[in-house]
């Protein structure tokens, strides 16, 4: 790679041909603000605030815009950087509300950040603030089904319309009318309807775009602890962060205040999509199980014991029957779990095993741009890589296999179904054949694992409650075959247990212990039996992630706010604009 | 509207923006005739700047109806092959494009410099009072809509009235104005001569 040398601030730094100032400056730990520039959404100039001084060059340039070219001598704390830097803050505060009290980026805003660090002590705009649509949090106003936008709080930095237009592909967002006036806005009012709507909040570099999600429900200091983990959304695996709200146990209210992406330039970049950031809610949903269930003599169903629960087990699949017992397993498993479960099939059936387990996942089309360069892909499971790894479901593009028991079951010829499904309600596919062959009798027994109470829980006759995948580590291989770890960031409800611990543990009721004491265990007899298969490749080696403490919360989450973390804090002393020729003009001086 | 079967989400409204909006207006679609009008001005720029178009189809727009509706901006996006946002966006941007109904003459008195200087305001005043509207108003008959424009690009001709976005009427006056009124009345676009003033 060709490299450049050049100076800033008296430094020698040696960056890739074609970088720009800007960029070399973030990545040798150099401040210099900066708004409209987004490493994911490219170069613009409008914002201005990235000016430094470059040696040769009449004027100060914006270094977002400027290349880097050997030799150059860029200076960003010259006196006259600072003043038109500051000044260019003032400006961008004149109409600014300043309601960060109420604001929901206030604590992790760029604008709060730098214009603390390089703008002026204190505003001279003496005159009424301009606004849109009402003042304070009334001003926020409809902005499609998942976001609220704040045009009082905009500072015009074009990112949202930059982020509909170049990555979602549909440019949904315009600037209406123009100069003082301009206001972000969609056609008629009609809002954002996008399946990556959410990302537009992360890009916005104020408050002005909030999600409806996560609006006044969490301050960033609220939220101390986040763990990088994966989404298990779709087979796509984005990278994320899960934020999690400090809360002692006996409060109320949910724990996950939020799910942000984290950037990964092979599978996600800087994005997510909506349906992982906003679809959690079930997992400290209502309908959790949290404690095992059995149904009685008298035909409910009864939360009782781990020992009684896996002894009703024993004794309702009698030994006579191991031959006939089938798994319906979702493709929400993990590898983990997906092992384990062939580990218990090879117990309980034999060389039938594989055919004896019918995997299933959904599939639905999501409505995007054909030009987005983001496609969340149409299955929706994360794990379909990992099926495939272990044999369970074949071909370039697998299709769901659960369907094949049904003529079994409705047949009468299967004993008892083992279903596990750790995704949330339904996303094993559609099990109401299942469901009927149990009520009329054909099928004996349905034992059903997983976290929530669904219609096939609802119908089994023994429910073992598990872990939704925040709740533990367990790895997965997305739709590019590569292998990735989810890690645990909250603890699961009540007396539910991670789900390959579950399948162990039926295993030794049934007195074929498999053998294992912990996942890591599991990930080391994958390794051992399937090395070599790219999709598990390393898993015994992976590594999870915990939650990362308060000191370092920031570091965790999407580029602006680690970049904020990295550089921005490091330095003690804000390099503040002093108003020099102008002394007496400071608050309590002013006659 | 739902994204996706695991996502319900509804649209309630919490709080409708104050943003003054375009009426949504009748249905709308280029007659064959614009519509071949604007193929044939869209032919001059390269494919992929196909959206460059979007000016001279609200252009058209207005020749057809006056003014831009929703129904016409969602026309020429689907024409143009762009968003609808964009094309409010560039509506919204000029301010030649009418986002109200407008009379059969929009008679546009430069305020900028050189026509101030020359008394643009005399002849806002006396073109007013004459039609009974206030500036930006459009009078009972529906006939003339008076507006006030910044520079319009003939300064050494000062003042400078424009109609309809293409005839200039140049060193103008509260009485010229008075003539011109008339004119258009009695003769309708006749009078539109596009007239440069030659006379020193
Ligand atoms: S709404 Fe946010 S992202 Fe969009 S232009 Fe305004 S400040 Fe930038
Ligand atoms: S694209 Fe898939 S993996 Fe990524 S956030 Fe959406 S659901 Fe999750
Ligand atoms: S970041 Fe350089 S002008 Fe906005
Ligand atoms: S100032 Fe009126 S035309 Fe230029």
């Amino acid at each position: 790679m060709e490299k450049v040398t050049f100076t800033i601030d008296g430094r020698q730094v040696s960056v890739a041909k074609g970088t720009t100032v800007l960029q070399a400056a973030i990545e040798h730990g150099i401040q210099i603000p900066y708004y409209c520039y987004h490493p994911g959404l490219g170069v613009d100039g409008s914002c201005r605030v990235c000016l430094v001084k470059i040696e040769k060059m009449p004027k100060l340039q914006v270094s977002c815009s400027v290349v880097a070219t050997e030799g150059m001598v860029v200076d960003t704390r010259s006196p006259e950087v600072v003043e038109a830097r500051a000044g260019v803050f003032e400006f961008l505060l004149i109409n600014h509300p300043l309601d960060c009290p109420v604001c929901d980026k206030g604590g992790e805003c760029p604008l709060q950040d730098f214009s603390y660090a390089f703008g002026r002590k204190e505003s001279r705009m003496e005159f009424p603030r301009r606004t849109f649509d009402g003042e304070g949090v009334r001003a926020d106003v409809d902005f499609g089904p998942t976001l609220m936008l704040n045009r009082n709080r905009c500072i015009m930095c074009t990112r949202c319309a930059r982020f509909m237009r170049d990555v979602a592909g549909d440019e949904q967002i315009g600037i209406i009318d123009r100069g003082y006036g301009s206001e972000i806005a969609t056609f008629r009012e009609e809002g954002v309807h996008s399946v990556l709507s959410g990302n537009l909040m992360d890009v916005c570099p104020v408050g002005a775009i909030t999600t409806r999600d996560y609006r006044f429900k969490s301050r960033p200091w609220d939220n101390p602890n986040a763990v990088d983990t994966i989404c298990t959304g779709c087979e796509k695996g984005c990278n994320i962060t899960v934020w999690i709200k400090a809360k002692p146990e006996w409060a109320k209210g949910s724990q996950l205040a939020r799910i942000t992406p984290r950037y990964n330039a092979d599978v996600n970049q800087y994005w997510m999509c909506d349906i992982g950031r906003f679809g959690y809610h079930w997992v400290e949903g209502a309908e959790r199980l949290s404690a095992p269930l059995v149904r009685k003599a008298d035909g409910a169903l009864e939360a009782t014991t781990w020992d009684a629960a896996l002894k009703a087990l024993a004794d309702r699949l009698g030994r006579a029957d191991w031959g006939g017992v089938r798994f319906a397993l979702s493709a929400h498993a993990s590898h983990e779990e997906m092992f384990a479960l062939g580990r218990l099939a090879m117990a309980l059936v034999g060389d039938a095993a594989q055919s004896s387990i019918g995997v299933g996942w959904n599939v639905s089309a999501k409505p995007q741009a054909g030009a987005t360069r983001f496609t969340v892909p149409d299955v929706d499971a994360p794990n379909v890589g990992g099926a495939r790894a272990f044999g369970l479901v074949e071909g370039e593009r697998p299709t769901p296999t659960v369907a094949s028991l049904r003529a079994e079951v409705e047949a009468g010829r299967v004993k008892a179904l083992y279903v596990l499904d750790p995704g949330p309600a339904g996303a094993i596919g559609d099990l109401s054949w299942a469901v009927a062959a149990r009520k009329d009798g054909r099928l004996p027994l349905l034992i059903a694992q997983g976290p929530v109470a669904t219609d096939v829980t609802r119908a089994a006759d023994i429910v073992l409650p598990g872990c939704a995948w925040v709740e533990k580590d367990a790895s997965y291989a997305n739709m590019q075959g590569r292998l990735q770890a989810a890690s645990q960031g909250i603890l699961p409800p009540g007396d539910a247990r991670d789900d390959w611990r579950i399948l162990a543990d039926v295993a030794a009721a049934l007195g074929v212990p498999l053998g294992y004491d912990s996942a890591h265990e599991v990930r080391q007899a994958i390794a051992a039996t399937l090395g070599s298969e790219p999709a598990v490749a390393g898993i015994a080696a992976l590594e999870f992630r915990r939650p990362a403490p308060a000191a370092t919360w920031l570091q965790a989450s999407n580029p602006m706010e680690r970049l904020k973390w990295d550089f921005l804090f490091q330095d003690v002393l804000p390099l503040k604009f002093e108003n020099t020729r102008d002394p007496g003009h400071r608050a309590g001086e002013k006659t | 509207m739902s994204f996706h079967p695991q996502m319900p989400y509804g649209t309630p409204q919490w709080h409708r923006s104050e943003r003054v909006l375009a009426d949504e207006g009748p249905p709308f679609a280029f007659t064959p005739e614009n519509r071949q009008k604007l193929e044939e001005i869209a032919s001059h720029y390269p494919p992929e700047r196909r959206v460059s178009a979007v000016l001279p189809a609200l252009y058209l727009v207005q020749e057809q109806q006056t003014h831009l509706t929703g129904n016409a901006m969602a026309h020429v996006a689907e024409v143009i092959g762009c968003s609808r946002a964009h094309v409010e966006d560039v509506a919204s941007y000029y301010v030649m494009f009418f986002t109200k109904p407008v009379g059969k003459y929009v008679l546009q008195v430069c305020r900028t410099l050189a026509c101030a200087l020359n008394g643009a305001e005399h002849v806002t005043a006396e073109l007013c009072r004459q039609l009974g509207v206030a500036p930006g108003g459009t009078d009972a008959a529906g006939e003339f809509t008076v507006m006030e424009m910044e520079c319009l690009g003939a300064c050494d001709r000062a003042p400078v009235v424009m109609v309809n976005n293409e005839h200039w009427h140049e060193c103008q006056s509260p009485e010229a104005i008075q003539a011109l009124i008339r004119d258009l009345r009695e003769k309708g676009v006749a009078a539109l001569t596009g007239c440069h003033h030659t006379k020193e």
